[in-house]
């Protein structure tokens, strides 16, 4: 779309829409979380602040922004004050190698699938470094939950992943979407099951949150966190659900393809992606609105006996259906 | 830029809950689908006190408490806020002549807002919270806190120092 | 931090080659899952607990020796703060010693109608830890659920009473005031209001497969402990202890509600794990609505008549001593009043029922994760101030 203005221009260009998005739809999930958590509840949420309640995340915002920024003395002081942004950039690098239509991708490279699960296994360094650095026992004992936690659902995510792409034949995610056909959502449903499970796990949210469990161990890593630094970890949790939403669009509900118009280019195609990372999203709210958390054995128990046995099978039903329809 | 500044404190209020009492539950009360403070953008969910502004203290504060109060307010990171909930909290309430009961917890932080009531009803946490946020969209950035904070940088803050020493037994004869 | 001093030497000493120094680690007095001032000196491994210890105090706040210099009538006043979420039952009890000791009849439809505040007061106890317990495992809303619910009772026993939390409707010899008008029939309603909406918030509690992976076979209290430390409540009775005062020792109306016929029964379970604990709490619930139920009904039938009885202006209670015990929501409460003549008392004990439950603790959270610890931590069901006094 961008493609007849100059290099530079158009590198810019993309780049604050990269940024834009990343700093707006963080914040119309957690209202989103703020108000469907409160009618869930029987609550309205948020009301005062802006009209019915929508500048509340801006005024957390502003708050934080004034906020005293605070060094525990016992914290390894450059690790500490890494970590948010060790946790916060990968999402941002992530989220521009997603096309949210056909033509509306900031960064198109070949093998995007893989560069996105990559980068964005670096965020748990984040953690890990917070969880270090703080120098609080709470801090430690979230942090190397996190480590766990991250390192075994790592290998059914990228293997329920690494099926999509057998199937499609490719590592772009452009060229996934290409290929997807609606009876993927059946072909590719167990595959689809477990990336879902081991997103939420990704992220830390209930009913996997057992890193930042404030009834065991008072907020985990971010114990000690304050101020700005604080609402960056905040941003990365939510950059995060908004990476893995459009990241489960893209890979196992067709993206930017509707069920009629199946061009797929404009801006049609970029609802229809929003939508539908939408719907995911608020599936990840919903949990946490229903469910309590896992301990941190069963945790594990459940990503090594079945997501991964799953996930395998699932490889081999993809192999299976591409030697047979190939 | 002095009203954003003092709006974006105004409705965002995370509230740490220094619950030790009765009226802990009625703060919880105050949180509730019915009276709902989340409303009044005060936000229940910080966890400990690093990433809250304004503290609640409901219930009665014990003398080995203290300690534990003024040090979780010293880890609250500016600007902060408290508000004393409840007759214990504002000056020791039905327990005003207990041997082992601090007389309010004005004695040990500043207290920004004073609810009173035994326990006060989460309405009139409501009202506090509203009296709250008039006194900040009032302030000036950066200069409010300076009002109160002197008077008690020099308190006693360990628990060896908020401790009385032991009474000594009468003298028998 | 002594977390910086986790020395990781490979020698002789230790399992596989490592040896790991213990941490130890402060839980309380002001942490999220303590709802309270409760402090737990916890060594552990890892995520292991080698040890656990409480330590109580946080909360005392010196009742037991205010009574010393307050009222019969002022007493009141503390013993239904000590354990805030028991008020009513609190109160009654402190009447009925005095009143054992005044050797006081005390009208009948003042009987029964504290009766049907007790009960309305345990359930308001119960819902409650239904919604506090999920809370401490990561499941927010069964919280909200049961606020509502406890809205509901609290409106009647506030349009009787006036308070919300803290009723101070009984005084010794009766109640504070005659039942207004039509208040029966809206007890009823709200009666019949929680218990249609019960269910939703017992599906999502008991029902909740993470909820019962959590506590089931977790935290598992046998009979011999609970007998040597004098648990009491619903948590003995989820360990199969068949004890409940209101049958065993009947105050109040209790004899007649659980005598043969009447809708009273002690609600036991034998697994002993937190989650028979949160189970025994849920039937308890029903079993008190039920009692309120028969209470207004009984009520009806009474009729008006007197509610409280005279008292002179100076109440003098005669020398003695009594002990008295009543089945509050969370256990076992005794009120041991010694008397010599005066206005005041010269000692009035009270046993607590939280007390006895949360040294349990010690033995129970040895060997268990962090995790588990706030598992059986909230299903231990206590009041800080009930431990403290």
């Amino acid at each position: 779309m961008l493609a007849e203005l100059p290099w530079a221009l158009e590198a810019g260009l993309k780049a604050a829409c990269v940024l834009a998005a990343f700093l707006t739809l963080p914040l119309a999930l957690g209202q989103l979380e703020h108000k469907l958590m409160g009618h869930m509840q029987g609550r309205l949420g948020p009301m005062e602040a802006g009209p019915h309640g929508l500048g509340q995340l801006v005024a957390d915002g502003i708050k934080f922004a004034q906020k005293e920024d605070v060094t525990p003395a016992a914290a390894d002081r450059p690790v500490f004050r890494l970590a948010p942004a060790v946790a916060l950039v990968p999402y941002l690098v992530a989220l521009s190698a997603i096309p949210v239509a056909a033509t509306w991708v900031a960064v198109d490279v070949p093998a995007s699938l893989l560069l996105v699960l990559a980068v964005t296994s670096v965020g748990v360094i984040g953690t890990l470094m917070a969880g270090w650095g703080s120098g609080n026992k709470y801090s430690l004992l979230g942090g190397l939950r996190a480590g766990a936690q991250l390192v075994s659902y790592e290998l059914p995510l990228v293997l329920a992943a690494a099926s999509v792409a057998m199937a499609a034949g490719t590592l772009s995610l452009t060229g996934i979407v290409q290929e997807w056909s609606w009876w993927w959502l059946v072909w590719q449903a167990p595959a689809a099951a477990v990336f879902l499970a081991a997103s939420v796990a990704e992220l830390q949210r209930t009913p996997f949150d057992a890193p930042v469990a404030d009834s065991e161990i008072v907020f985990g890593p971010l114990t000690e966190y304050t101020g700005l630094r604080f609402a960056f970890f905040l941003l990365a949790e939510y950059a995060g659900m908004v990476l893995m939403a459009l990241l489960f669009t893209v890979l196992f509900l067709g993206g930017w393809r509707g069920p009629w118009d199946d061009a797929g280019g404009g801006v049609v195609g970029v609802l229809w992606t929003l939508l539908k990372a939408t719907a995911v999203a608020v599936g990840f709210l919903w949990l946490r609105v229903a469910w309590p958390r896992v301990r941190e054995d069963q945790l594990q128990r459940f990503a090594w006996l079945v997501l991964l046995p799953l996930a395998l099978v699932q490889l081999a039903i993809t192999g299976a259906g591409v030697v047979v329809l190939g | 830029m002095q009203v954003v500044l003092n709006w974006g404190r105004r409705y965002s209020l995370w509230v740490f809950n220094f619950g030790l009492a009765c009226c802990a539950i009625e703060f919880i009360s105050a949180s509730m689908a019915r009276h709902d403070f989340i409303r009044l953008g005060v936000i229940p969910f910080a966890p400990g006190p690093r990433q809250s502004d304004l503290m609640v203290v409901s219930g009665t504060v014990t003398d080995k408490m203290a300690p534990a109060i003024r040090r979780l307010y010293d880890q609250m990171p500016e600007p902060k806020y408290v508000i004393s909930f409840g007759a214990c909290s504002n000056s020791g309430g039905p327990y005003w002549d207990s041997y082992c009961v601090t007389k309010g917890v004005d004695q040990l932080i500043p207290v920004d807002v004073y609810v009173p009531g035994c326990p006060p009803r989460p309405e009139a946490l409501l009202h506090g919270i509203v009296t709250l946020q008039e006194q900040i969209a009032a302030e000036t950035p950066g200069q409010a806190r300076s009002r109160s904070g002197s008077r008690y940088a020099d308190r006693p803050v360990t628990a060896g120092e908020v401790t009385r020493d032991l009474v000594a037994p009468p003298a028998q004869d | 931090m002594s977390s910086r001093d986790v020395d990781v030497t490979l020698g002789a000493a230790g399992v596989g080659g490592l040896s790991t120094t213990e941490m130890v680690l402060n839980i309380g007095p002001q942490h999220p899952a303590t709802h309270g001032v409760l402090r737990l000196r916890i060594t552990a491994d890892g995520e292991r607990i080698t040890a656990a210890e409480p330590v109580i105090g946080y909360m005392h706040r010196g009742a037991e020796k205010l009574f010393e210099v307050r009222d019969y009538r002022q007493i009141m006043v503390l013993a239904n703060r000590h354990d805030w979420l028991s008020a009513f039952n609190n109160e009654v009890g402190v009447a009925l010693t005095v009143e054992h000791l005044l050797e006081m009849e005390v009208p009948e439809r003042a009987t029964w109608a504290r009766t049907l505040l007790c009960e309305l007061g345990r359930v308001l106890n119960h819902l409650m830890f239904l919604g506090s317990y999920p809370h401490e495992l990561g499941a927010i809303t069964p919280m909200f659920y049961s606020f509502r619910e406890r809205e509901e009772i609290q409106a009647v026993m506030e349009e009787y009473s006036g308070g919300r939390m803290h009723f101070m409707a009984t005084r010794v010899g009766g109640l504070l005031h005659d039942l207004p008008e039509g208040w029966l029939d809206r007890v009823d309603a709200a009666v019949s209001t929680v218990r249609s909406r019960l269910p939703d918030l017992t599906g999502l509690v008991l029902g909740n497969e993470i909820l019962q992976g959590r506590t089931r076979g977790i935290g598992v209290l046998d009979l011999d402990t609970v007998l040597a430390y004098g648990v009491s409540g619903p948590i003995a009775r989820a360990s199969g202890l068949d004890v409940d005062l209101r049958r065993d020792e009947p105050y109040l109306a209790y004899g007649e509600l659980f005598g043969e016929d009447g809708p009273g029964r002690v609600v036991t379970r034998e697994a002993g794990d937190c989650y028979a604990r949160l189970d025994v709490l849920v039937e308890q619930i029903q079993v008190s609505l039920d009692l309120v139920e028969a209470c207004t009904a009984r009520l009806r039938d009474l009729g008006p008549g007197p509610i409280s009885s005279r008292l002179p202006k100076k109440l003098k209670v005669p020398a003695g001593e009594h002990y008295c015990a009543s089945e509050n929501p969370l256990g076992l409460n005794g009120y041991y009043l010694v008397s010599r003549g005066d206005t005041v008392p010269h000692r009035l004990k009270l046993r607590s029922a939280s007390f006895n439950n949360v040294q349990v603790l010690r033995e129970m959270l040895p060997g268990t994760v962090v995790a588990d610890m706030v598992a059986i931590l909230g299903s231990m069901f206590f009041v800080v101030g009930d431990i403290d006094k």
